[in-house]
């Protein structure tokens, strides 16, 4: 069970990310791929922070989030701009350039070997020990929930109507009054700085971070998860990250490692992949209808 | 020392632009980023390996070396086209019409099966590739380059020149400039887009195959060579105009000597290359998102 | 619906899995062994080495008739080379496998993270691989059978000052935790004996092509260039550096013991100095494992394999006495004395540290020459023991 409980964790901290990037994709339609890079910069911001300063976890946190909210800025204000792939390799370019950095570093980071021995989460005095799963899932449980209702509640007002009509026609919708830069930007910010608080908590899970876990793969790990869940469906991101990070370990579950040759797994996973997105490339739950809106929901749809 | 830092770029500029032309071929035609470009690269660079030392034999250096790796090559680059117009045909075609996004997932699962396959079944370990002929570096005013270097450089000219022949003035290259431009508009011009597709991607992939050969000479095999070279050139591609055929060849040489040269000159650490690499790619973007030779596209209302 | 459908069906699914899992966690007293390395992804090829050396290992072990008359279970786990996987891996095999001990990780990344692991839930871990200084002082669970960047790289850097007579030096080194740890060690001796390390040159991991590094270093007048690194890395710098006309000689590290860099690099190799573990005098295991590696997965292993195989070879003996008990192993690993593994005499030091001596090899053509095994004593002199 203890195991399953760590898929739990790992889906968590994963779906954080998955929300953000779903603000960003799913209704933005903004094809970002360095999720890695925002959840590199939370984690190291908290490694350093506690390790090297001192600091206290949960003081860390806001630091995390606006570190990464203000590189979405950096890297948002300009690029955002572009269209379509531009932009998915705009983005590209700036994950690997936050892995090469923590990887050279090594002054701040201590490059490849990475920073370990980070103190363990405090709540009220009570240590929350990752190896104590329980505790540590509802912490990040706890979180994803808190960020699920606070992005639907982005999405279901403003700046979410904006950004799906921005998805929908960028210049139809700078004439109807919207800026459009502005709802980018922000929304990319908040994308980014969910991603920072997931790399927060994924450094206080492994009390270590190095610069391997933050790879492009991860990127496109995330990405998989909202499309597969279906975009512009928190709830469906969420089920994606539960359902990729489920067949990932799936081989471990059954208890079949010995039998299985490692790359097996990566071969069925990319032929899932495939198979999905030939046979429901909307996703497994589709996009989310608003239900006050249905008749321009569904106009959106088949158009 | 500068000479030779620039015979240096240039050659690994060779190696991007090289693998930078395939990439341009297909995002040119079809709008999409084909990840499983560099796996591809990977599996044409094992195939001419197998076949080059099952031709070779025992032979010792000489022509029939140098015959057999021609061999190899043309058997690598059919086996990939055949290989790339299937999962064309598998993984892509059922979704043209889908949103842009399902391709890119869908290319990336390709890319898992290639790389892990390819683990899978030749083993993770570089497998050395022999050159075809003696490789002793030749000094040409007190700069050391490589026959292997030279070929590198000359086979991605003359790949540039034809690639850009073919297009240009040829029917067939006509009807990809067709499809390229507008699918449904082609097909009721009587293209076959469908063919013409396929077409572009057994291009696309025999491209790679001849690529991925002269890269494992010096690189080795090994199931992930076509990753993060795969990237960087395609970087190279987006940074000369991607879809310009002449520009990929541009974006790469340029890549490669800016990669040299800002460790050699200016002296930025080694370590940071890659970040040269995409800060220009980013830059460039932002000045000329169409790259350098790219045209720029009218945004439709 | 079909959404809904699909939900449906993966809930099942799930289920199913759950259940075949609880049943497949339910023999807990076997003697089985974990391994934690890179199977898939960048790293994976000295994951494979090392988890076919274990395999070997307990293959050999259970023809021999196991246990008293139990098999050993060897289950590997993939950690693709990241933290993240690695903790899954080291979750699965405490929690559902209730493995006695563990072989690996082969990433010092991923060793520090499994290693506190390790260390909570008192399993004893013995890494093949992880050199990095630290790794065994997160407690004393924690073993292994390579030695610590320090002591190599002290023996390197003391050797060619006092030995080679080297005064001013050059290194090219990627950025991964075992180069530059290698790296690190090495300069540390060097400049203090007096010496000076004048050009450094760095890569990134992954990287095939270092004409640059090599053409600066060409033009630095350094006596030697020291590149502790990975066997394929190596194998291209050689045959690079020969291409932009290096003529001074190369200096190298365990790496080098892995005989595919004759295959990869040929020629390339004459002339180069490396510091590798000293070969056990007392037998021909080495040889024997070497063959039997061969036989069974028609490749040669390198020297991180041949940890493996000892590390692997040290637990079962110590299961033989304590049987599944991980505190009892561990202090049975721990009392390890004098055991004779393929890769030399193991002892271990107080901090589970490898306490062995380290040779000197000499490449001339493509065959390397034993020169001696010298230890470092407490004032940083060079000792010959043989």
């Amino acid at each position: 069970m203890s195991f399953f409980l760590l898929i739990l964790i790992y889906t968590g901290i994963y779906a954080l990310m998955a929300i953000g990037q779903n603000l960003i994709t799913g209704y933005g339609g903004m094809l970002s791929l360095c999720q890695a890079g925002f959840y590199g910069i939370g984690a190291y911001a908290t490694a350093i922070l506690t390790v090297t300063f001192g600091w206290n976890f949960w003081a860390t946190l806001p630091v995390a989030i606006g570190l990464s909210a203000l590189f979405g800025l950096l890297i948002g204000l300009p690029t955002l701009r572009l269209n379509g792939d531009y932009l998915a390799i705009a983005t590209l370019g700036f994950g690997e350039i936050v892995r090469n950095v923590l990887n050279n570093w090594v002054s701040l980071t201590n490059g490849p070997m990475g920073i370990q021995r980070i103190p363990m989460v405090e709540i009220f005095g009570f240590q929350i020990n990752p190896y104590r799963k329980v505790a540590f899932a509802i912490l990040v449980w706890v979180f994803v929930v808190a960020l699920y209702f606070i992005f639907k509640r982005f999405a279901k007002c403003r700046l979410g109507r904006a950004l799906m009509a921005i998805s929908e026609d960028e210049i139809a919708a700078g004439s109807m009054g919207i800026n459009v830069t502005i709802y980018k930007v922000v929304a990319f910010m908040l994308g980014a700085s969910s991603a920072g608080l997931a790399g927060s908590f994924f450094a206080v899970y492994s009390l270590s971070v190095t610069p391997g876990s933050f790879q492009f793969m991860t990127s496109v790990l995330v990405l998989c998860m909202v499309v597969l869940g279906g975009m512009g469906n928190f709830k469906a991101c969420i089920l994606g990250a539960f359902i990729i990070q489920f067949i990932s370990y799936l081989p471990q579950l059954l208890g079949v490692t010995n039998l299985v040759p490692a790359q097996a797994k990566q071969v069925f996973f990319g032929l899932i992949l495939v198979v999905m997105m030939v046979w429901r490339p909307q996703g497994i739950l589709g996009r989310e209808k608003f239900t006050y809106v249905k008749k321009s929901a569904k106009g959106i749809q088949e158009g | 020392m500068f000479f030779q830092h620039f015979t240096n770029g240039l050659t690994l500029g060779g190696i991007y632009a090289l693998i930078a032309l395939g990439y341009t071929m297909v995002y040119g035609i079809l709008k999409f980023i084909n990840f499983a470009h560099g796996d591809i690269l990977m599996v044409g660079a094992y195939i001419g390996m197998f076949s080059f030392n099952f031709f070779r034999g025992d032979a010792p250096l000489g022509a029939w070396t140098f015959f057999s790796f021609v061999l190899a090559m043309i058997v690598s680059a059919a086996f990939c086209a055949f290989l790339g117009m299937f999962i064309e045909r598998v993984a892509y075609k059922p979704l043209r019409h889908a949103s842009r996004l399902a391709p890119l997932l869908s290319a990336i699962g390709v890319s898992f099966i290639l790389s892990n396959g390819a683990a899978w079944l030749w083993g993770t370990q570089s497998k050395k590739f022999d050159y075809p002929f003696d490789n002793t570096p030749l000094m040409i005013g007190g700069v050391a380059i490589t026959p292997h270097q030279i070929l590198i450089l000359v086979v991605s000219l003359i790949l540039m020149v034809v690639l850009k022949l073919f297009v240009d003035r040829t029917r067939l290259g006509k009807a990809m400039r067709a499809t390229s431009l507008d699918q449904d508009t082609a097909l009721l011009m009587g293209i076959n887009v469908n063919q013409v597709i396929s077409l572009t991607f057994a291009i696309g992939s025999a491209l790679a195959a001849i690529g991925g050969i002269l890269i494992a000479f010096d690189y080795k095999c090994y199931p992930t060579l076509g990753m993060m070279t795969g990237l960087k050139a395609f970087v190279a591609a987006v940074a000369g105009g991607i879809g310009n055929i002449t520009g990929a060849m541009l974006g790469g040489i340029l890549l490669g000597l800016l990669e040299t040269f800002g460790v050699a000159i200016l002296g930025i650490p080694m370590g940071y290359k890659d970040t040269i690499a995409f800060a220009i790619l980013i830059l460039i973007l932002l000045v000329k998102p169409e790259g350098l030779l790219g045209k720029r596209e009218k945004e439709k209302v | 619906m079909r959404g809904k459908k699909l939900v449906l069906i993966l809930a099942v699914m799930l289920v199913a899995s759950l259940s075949l899992f609880a049943q497949a966690s339910s023999d807990s007293d076997s003697y089985k062994i974990g391994f934690i390395g890179p199977l898939t992804g960048d790293n994976s090829a000295y994951g494979v080495f090392c988890r076919q050396a274990a395999e070997l290992a307990v293959n050999q072990a259970n023809a021999n008739g196991g246990i008293d008359g139990k098999m050993i279970e060897l289950i590997a786990e993939d950690s693709e080379g990241s933290v993240e996987r690695g903790l899954a891996a080291i979750e699965k095999l405490s929690s559902s496998d209730n493995i006695v001990a563990l072989v690996g990780p082969v990433l010092t990344g991923t060793a520090f993270a499994v290693g506190e692991r390790c260390q909570n839930e008192g399993i004893p871990m013995i890494s093949p691989s992880a050199t990095h200084a630290d790794i065994t002082n997160i407690g004393d669970y924690i073993f292994r059978t390579i030695v610590s960047d320090g002591l190599q790289g002290q023996v390197a850097g003391t050797y060619f000052y006092d030995v080679l007579g080297y005064r001013n030096i050059g290194c090219l080194y990627v950025m991964n935790d075992y180069s530059k740890g290698l790296y690190d060690g090495m300069k540390a001796a060097f400049e203090a004996k007096g010496g000076t390390v004048s050009a450094v040159e760095t890569g990134n991991v992954g990287d095939k092509d270092f004409r640059t590094q090599l053409t600066n270093l060409k033009n630095s007048n350094v006596e030697a260039i020291y590149i502790p690194n990975y066997t394929v890395e190596m194998a291209q710098m050689l045959e690079q550096a020969a291409q932009v006309g290096i003529t001074v000689p190369f200096l190298s590290c365990d790496g080098f013991s892995n005989p595919d860099i004759y295959a990869l690099a040929g020629d390339f190799t004459d002339g180069v100095i490396y510091v590798a573990p000293a070969p056990a005098k007392e037998s021909d295991l080495h040889t024997k494992f070497v063959s039997e590696y061969e036989a069974a997965f028609n490749m040669s292993p390198d020297s991180f394999a041949t940890n493996a195989y000892d590390a692997t070879n040290i637990i079962i003996e110590a299961m033989r006495s304590a049987g599944t008990d991980r505190a009892a192993v561990r202090d049975e690993i721990a009392a390890t004395k004098d055991f004779v593994g393929a890769s030399g005499v193991i002892n271990f030091a107080p901090n589970g540290d490898l306490v062995a001596y380290q040779a000197i090899y000499k490449v001339e053509g493509t065959t390397p020459v034993y020169q001696g095994s010298y230890s470092v004593d407490a004032d940083g002199n060079l000792v010959q023991v043989d």
